[in-house]
């Protein structure tokens, strides 16, 4: 019986057994899957994988990521998209199909340090990533404050089936983005929310690798400081008035 | 180099939203630096050296005494240089390779406040007139950057001359002969401090951290002497100050650079101490 999680170093062999290797590992002759990366092995269903300790983003089709603002030619953003490449914006996906290089100036739209919520529409790890923003919930965020975590912490943020992060959004009353690369951006009406809602996510990036993570963040989310958030609710419903 | 690095929008609004309520996003007050460590006997192997950390800024400052030329126009001073660099470890948006703008300007900024101020009486460091001179570098590296470069630069490289034992040398045969074991200390006149100020808006803030720094129209670094006054300063960005604005600024960093001094006290030669 194989060790369904453990702590592996690049070199390391995961297991042997007739299995399908995913993220970060590799098949060493007919059998052996061996690990590429420092972190978590984890082996679930058939399948084989490992969860980095630590690393840059790296651009999978679909993904949501946050991205920012660097530059932009006269056909295109450039976005940092907190990994080792960046994200290209074409102009048509702003402007549309009647998008012309010469009467429309693109640092109208988005300018440097904007940031964007887009979605890897194309990559294939030899040229820089195609991202989108025409899609529904996507595009230019106006408001909010940004947290930057680990990406390899993302999927802890969000918890099975979303519990973690619903935790944090129902507790704190506030909205959460967060995308695949690590960067997160909370937007809440109430400045006590946002605090308590900041702490959390810091605290998950921070630990990560500890059992009953999401039970740990409520107790912290509920700890003594109701009042405020109470006070904000209450707050809200004058303003429907 | 970190000078390239993009604050979002997103963030230079809260700062700007909190400055308008008087508030600095890490809860400092305008005037209040952030902590500063200086610890000295950092390097071993160098004739003196420093450690500074301003907050998540750190400085390494190396000095190397070694005799050298004087220059053509000086023969009768030792040399004193002061270089800067930054490594790539110490910010995601500094690569390695021949310096950019900023960091030479970093050097110079620095090299001049210790040089104006005449911290080192270099008509000291003389050992053949015309011919041989005593050369101090002080050379400063950025192992961690998050603004303020210019303070922490000059705090280091002060903190490290301050600690310095220098070799001595006689003119013998026509070059400079070591004469062992015999090492004294710098002849260290004055303690320069450097104050690095920025506007943002119509506030001046004092010790800017890396997003502050990015959302700037206007810096100026103010080096006093350990009497106050001021001798060197360099003013930066692409917006300008006020007469009134210039005028506090100096009246800012005489106060807190008086201040800083204090953490200088008790730095010597052979002192490995942290302040």
């Amino acid at each position: 019986m194989d060790v369904r999680r453990r702590y592996v170093i690049p070199g390391d062999t995961i297991t042997s057994g007739p299995y399908r290797p995913e993220q970060n590992v590799t098949l060493v002759g007919d059998k052996k899957i061996v690990s590429t990366a420092v972190g978590v092995s984890e082996i679930y269903d058939n399948t084989v994988k490992v969860i980095p300790l630590a690393g840059k983003y790296i651009p999978k089709i679909n993904d949501l990521v946050v991205g920012k603002v660097i530059t932009h030619t006269s056909l295109s953003w450039e976005l940092d998209i907190n990994s080792c490449y960046v994200g290209f914006l074409p102009a048509t996906d702003v402007f549309g199909r009647d998008f012309s290089a010469h009467a429309d100036e693109l640092a109208t739209k988005l300018k440097t340090g904007d940031l964007v919520a887009a979605r890897i529409a194309n990559f294939d790890r030899t040229r820089d990533p195609l991202v989108t923003i025409s899609d529904r919930d996507l595009g230019k965020i106006d408001s909010g404050e940004l947290v930057e975590i680990a990406p390899g912490r993302v999927p802890r943020l969000i918890g099975k089936r979303g519990t973690m992060i619903q935790t944090i959004e129902t507790a704190t009353d506030s909205i959460i983005t967060i995308g695949q690369n690590g960067r997160v951006v909370v937007a809440c009406d109430d400045a006590e929310g946002l605090l308590k809602a900041k702490k959390a996510i810091r605290m998950v990036n921070s630990m990560a690798h500890s059992t009953n993570l999401t039970e740990k963040v409520r107790e912290m989310l509920e700890s003594g400081n109701d009042a405020p958030r109470e006070a904000a609710t209450e707050r809200r419903e004058d303003d429907k008035e | 180099m970190a000078e390239a690095a993009i604050i979002d929008s997103l963030k230079k609004a809260r700062i700007e939203e909190l400055l308008e309520q008087g508030k600095r996003l890490d809860g400092r007050a305008f005037d209040e630096f952030r902590e500063i460590s200086i610890e000295t006997g950092a390097i071993p192997k160098a004739n003196g050296s420093a450690r500074v950390k301003i907050g998540d800024t750190e400085v390494v400052c190396g000095v190397k005494i070694q005799p050298d030329r004087p220059f053509p126009d000086s023969g009768d001073k030792g040399v004193f240089i002061c270089t800067a660099e930054m490594l790539p470890l110490s910010h995601p948006s500094v690569e390695t390779g021949p310096p950019g703008p900023h960091v030479i300007e970093l050097a110079r900024v620095v090299d001049r406040g210790i040089r104006e101020s005449h911290m080192i009486d270099v008509s000291q460091l003389v050992i053949k007139e015309n011919k041989s001179v005593v050369g101090v570098f002080a050379d400063n590296v950025v192992v961690d950057y998050d603004g303020n470069l210019f303070d922490a630069c000059s705090f280091a490289a002060t903190a490290a001359l301050l600690s310095t034992k220098s070799p001595k040398w006689e003119f013998k045969d026509d070059a400079p002969a070591l004469v062992e074991g015999s090492e004294a200390d710098l002849p260290v006149g004055t303690i320069p401090v450097s104050v690095t100020m920025v506007r943002i808006g119509q506030h001046i803030l004092v010790d800017p951290n890396a997003d502050e720094w990015q959302c700037k129209d206007a810096r100026v670094t103010i080096t006093t002497n350990s009497d106050g006054n001021i001798c060197a300063m360099q003013k930066g960005g692409h917006d300008g100050f006020t007469l009134e604005q210039i005028k506090e600024c100096g009246k800012t960093s005489a106060r807190i650079g008086a201040e800083i001094r204090k953490k200088f006290d008790g730095i010597s030669a052979g002192s490995d101490a942290e302040q």
